[in-house]
């Protein structure tokens, strides 16, 4: 098969993924794409939204789409690690022989849905590191190895902030993209409330095996980025540093800590599957500006005059990447230099 | 660009036509600025008609211009275009996405993907269905806006005569006949100045072991050229001598007088526009026959803050202006103008206090005397509750706050009514104000309405100036609120 066909059948693919998503989940079209984005990436996904947005079901509606494995965990105060990576258990086998056996825990699986992951204690929360990271767990002594594709899908309300505890920088580092789902419009409410009302069933079509998927990613780092679109996305995070010599005033006066060098890898992999499945065989600058506030919103840590002010750090992205995108262009006076 | 064997004629014929046009528009932007320069050096050619002469002012001038254009154009013409900076600028002229440039850049690279190849065929197609169009703006240079000014100004030189050039020397004071008198003088025997150096620089002052310190003749001797007493020859002063003695002895008389410290006005304070006459100035200008109800809010509340500003540099007045700043913030107008009025009177007390010279500064009488005459019958005794020892507590001490006095509206205020506390008699009214939780065991001594509203500014005040967080900016004004519902 050609690379042209390859990427035509990931096109269709991520087309069917979406159409089979959209049957369930109204609206929250770049939600969608951001998931599916961050799913061919390689990425975990953080969706933050107020409670009844849909995202549980976006997330389940995902993975009766794919033939994968699919397990969820509600996250409570109480959840302990073993309780999501699994334990050893005595078994007694048919001679009357007690042995220990590893109990595999919900972890694996190829999607987990951590919801509402912020209520969970931080010992709780740290157990998902090494799995998203390494993709294995060890438990007594034993590493064991996730099932491939590993994607981590997890949930948190912004609003009920007691009795929770927030993820810290170093575990929001290991998501890919953080999410905001947004409020339905009236339009999209009409809709939802047509199709949950109603008796009528809506079944959710396999469209996509799992080394599907693992093939795709492949291919996806295949795709040729320029270098001057390269320098635009180290352009970009940089200027999240306050302390770099060419960070925009804005930076300097409301960010205490940018993004890390993942931001950089999560925003040009992205930016490679939004190309793909847009049928280009390389990275634009117009990728990287689509998917800045997904992938650096939760790697800007604001500082305090910046708490203070309430800048919204999604704002706060996107006037650094016009200030990036003005400076490397220089509109107008390019051809004079 | 990396080197590359694989040909990519759409591509390459794009991005040359995107360089000559990046060439084109250099070189007229170029030109243009080789023009205003042009312009610029014709202007001074024709000021200098009158050395150059007429016609080949002008052709010079005309020269000027048209080597400015062409050596602009040459110039834009002949700088460099990077073909991936033209190729990018194709991509966002064109809506390619980066495809060209990606594919230019990458065809030439070692590690090429197979996607590579992808990239370029489906670039060289939509490179070869582009209808060329010219895509480079035209940037005018800043000098453009300026040209009128040196094409006018050449037009108006061409046009008129000659323009004279400058004389050399700009001065001349001495006259033919002083000059003539110089010559002779520097011929006689007194100040022989043929012995003098001759070539010194007339602009350089000269230094002072350089001076000549020779006795003013009082119109016997010649005048020498740049000498003042020249000037003065004529007048009455030319025959006056400088009288050290008399100078002297004014000075005298003046140190004398600077002993008498009572004598003295106070320099520090200028009693004929300082800012407690401003404020007084304010208030008439204010009043200015109009009824309370007529009074500006706004105005008076700025006036009201600027006595408080001055009351913090030492006044007793504070309290009568925070009374009528809470007056204005329940609209009563009437209080307020009463307690502006306290304030003022109290204000001018203090001013013909310092005018009547004991406030001057080593008089007699110092500040702390002043303040025990004021207290009337226990001048010169220890007062039980406002003594040194307090220091600086609040309410405590001799402290210019008004934080000391009790209003004596207390008890004909409804606001008085919810405040709990007891009034305490004594050379001071007081008022006990009752706290609870752990300050309960030392009740206070504030005067709580005299208070309440500085305190209620001060926290506007720090809202609006400091880094309070947002989320905080409600609770506290949730709690001054509720002091208020008590």
């Amino acid at each position: 098969m050609t690379q042209e066909a390859r990427v035509q059948e990931f096109v269709a693919g991520f087309g069917a993924l979406r159409s089979e998503v959209e049957k369930i989940i109204v609206g929250q079209r770049e939600i969608i794409d951001h998931v599916l984005i961050g799913m061919f990436a390689g990425g975990h996904l953080l969706l933050e939204g107020v409670p009844g947005l849909g995202k549980t079901l976006l997330i389940k509606t995902l993975a009766e789409g794919l033939e994968l494995s699919f397990s969820r965990i509600q996250f409570t105060p109480d959840l302990m690690p073993a309780d999501i990576i699994g334990t050893n258990i005595i078994v007694e086998d048919a001679s009357g022989r007690k042995h220990f056996e590893f109990q595999h825990g919900p972890i694996f699986a190829h999607i987990l849905l951590a919801d509402e992951i912020n209520r969970a204690t931080p010992k709780t929360q740290s157990a998902l590191l090494e799995g998203m990271q390494e993709g294995y767990v060890t438990v007594g002594g034993a590493s064991r190895p996730l099932p491939v594709p590993f994607f981590v899908l997890a949930t948190q309300n912004p609003i009920e902030m007691e009795g929770t505890y927030p993820l810290p920088e170093a575990q929001l580092d290991r998501f890919m993209f953080k999410l905001r789902v947004r409020y339905p419009a009236i339009d999209e409410l009409n809709a939802i409330i047509d199709r949950t009302t109603q008796i009528r069933q809506v079944a959710v079509q396999r469209v996509m095996s799992g080394p599907g998927v693992i093939g795709y990613r492949e291919l996806i780092r295949e795709v040729p980025i320029a270098s001057h679109v390269r320098d635009f996305a180290s352009a970009v995070v940089m200027a999240t540093h306050p302390e770099w010599e060419h960070a925009p005033d804005i930076t300097r006066r409301f960010v205490r800590y940018g993004a890390s060098p993942r931001g950089a890898q999560a925003l040009v992999l992205g930016a490679k599957v939004r190309a793909l499945c847009q049928g280009r065989f390389n990275v634009s600058v117009e990728d990287l500006k689509a998917l800045a506030a997904p992938a650096l919103r939760h790697r800007v840590i604001l500082n305090f005059e910046g708490e203070a002010e309430a800048v919204d750090t999604d704002t706060l992205i996107g006037d650094i990447v016009a200030g990036v995108e003005q400076h490397a262009t220089q509109g107008k006076e390019l051809f004079l230099r | 660009m990396a080197d590359r064997d694989e040909p990519l004629p759409e591509l390459d014929a794009l991005v040359r036509r995107i360089v000559s046009q990046v060439r084109w528009r250099r070189a007229e932007h170029f030109a243009l600025r080789g023009v205003f320069w042009g312009a610029v050096a014709g202007v001074i050619v024709l000021l200098l008609k009158v050395v150059v002469g007429a016609y080949w002012a002008s052709v010079l001038a005309g020269a000027f211009v048209v080597a400015g254009l062409l050596g602009g154009g040459c110039w834009g013409l002949a700088r460099r275009v990077a073909p991936l900076a033209a190729a990018r600028l194709g991509d966002r002229a064109f809506g390619l996405e980066d495809r060209v440039a990606t594919a230019l850049e990458w065809a030439g690279r070692a590690d090429r993907t197979p996607l590579v190849d992808s990239l370029i065929a489906d670039a060289r197609t939509r490179a070869s269905r582009l209808t060329p169009r010219q895509i480079v703006p035209r940037v005018l240079p800043r000098e453009v806006k300026w040209l009128p000014a040196p094409a006018l100004a050449a037009l108006v030189l061409v046009l008129s005569p000659p323009v004279p050039l400058p004389a050399g020397r700009l001065f001349d004071l001495p006259t033919g006949a002083e000059e003539a008198e110089s010559t002779d003088r520097s011929a006689g025997d007194l100040l022989q100045e043929d012995k003098r150096p001759a070539a010194k620089d007339p602009l350089r002052r000269p230094a002072l072991e350089e001076r000549d310190y020779m006795p003013r003749t009082a119109g016997g001797g010649a005048p020498t050229a740049g000498d003042l007493s020249a000037i003065f020859k004529d007048t009455s002063l030319g025959n006056q001598r400088p009288d050290f003695n008399s100078f002297l002895k004014k000075g005298d008389e003046r140190l004398k007088l600077l002993e008498q410290v009572d004598r003295l006005p106070d320099l520090q304070s200028d009693f004929t526009n300082n800012q407690y006459k401003m404020v007084f100035r304010k208030s008439k200008a204010l009043r200015g026959g109009l009824r309370p109800d007529q009074i500006s809010p706004q105005k008076l509340r700025e006036l009201l803050e600027e006595m408080e500003r001055l009351g913090r540099k030492g006044g007793n007045w504070s309290s009568d202006v925070g009374e009528g700043m809470e007056a204005l913030e329940y609209g009563d107008q009437d209080r307020a103008m009463d307690a502006m009025e306290k304030a003022l009177n109290k204000l001018r007390a203090m001013e013909e206090g310092k005018r009547s010279g004991r406030g001057l500064r080593g008089g007699r009488e110092t500040d702390r005397d002043r303040e025990r005459g004021r207290g009337g019958s226990s001048a010169g005794g220890e007062d039980p509750d406002f003594g040194e020892s307090e220091g600086l507590l609040p309410g405590k001490g001799k402290s210019p706050s008004p934080k000391g006095e009790a209003s004596k509206r207390l008890r004909a205020n409804p606001y008085d009514v919810g405040v709990e506390g007891e009034s305490r008699p004594g050379r001071k009214d007081g008022y006990d104000t009752n706290l609870t939780g752990r300050a309960g065991h030392t009740p206070s001594r504030l005067t709580y309405l005299g208070v309440i509203g500085q305190y209620r500014k001060a926290m506007e005040d720090a809202l609006v100036r400091e880094q309070v967080p947002r989320d905080y900016h409600e609770q506290i004004r949730d709690y001054f609120q509720s002091l208020d519902e008590r």
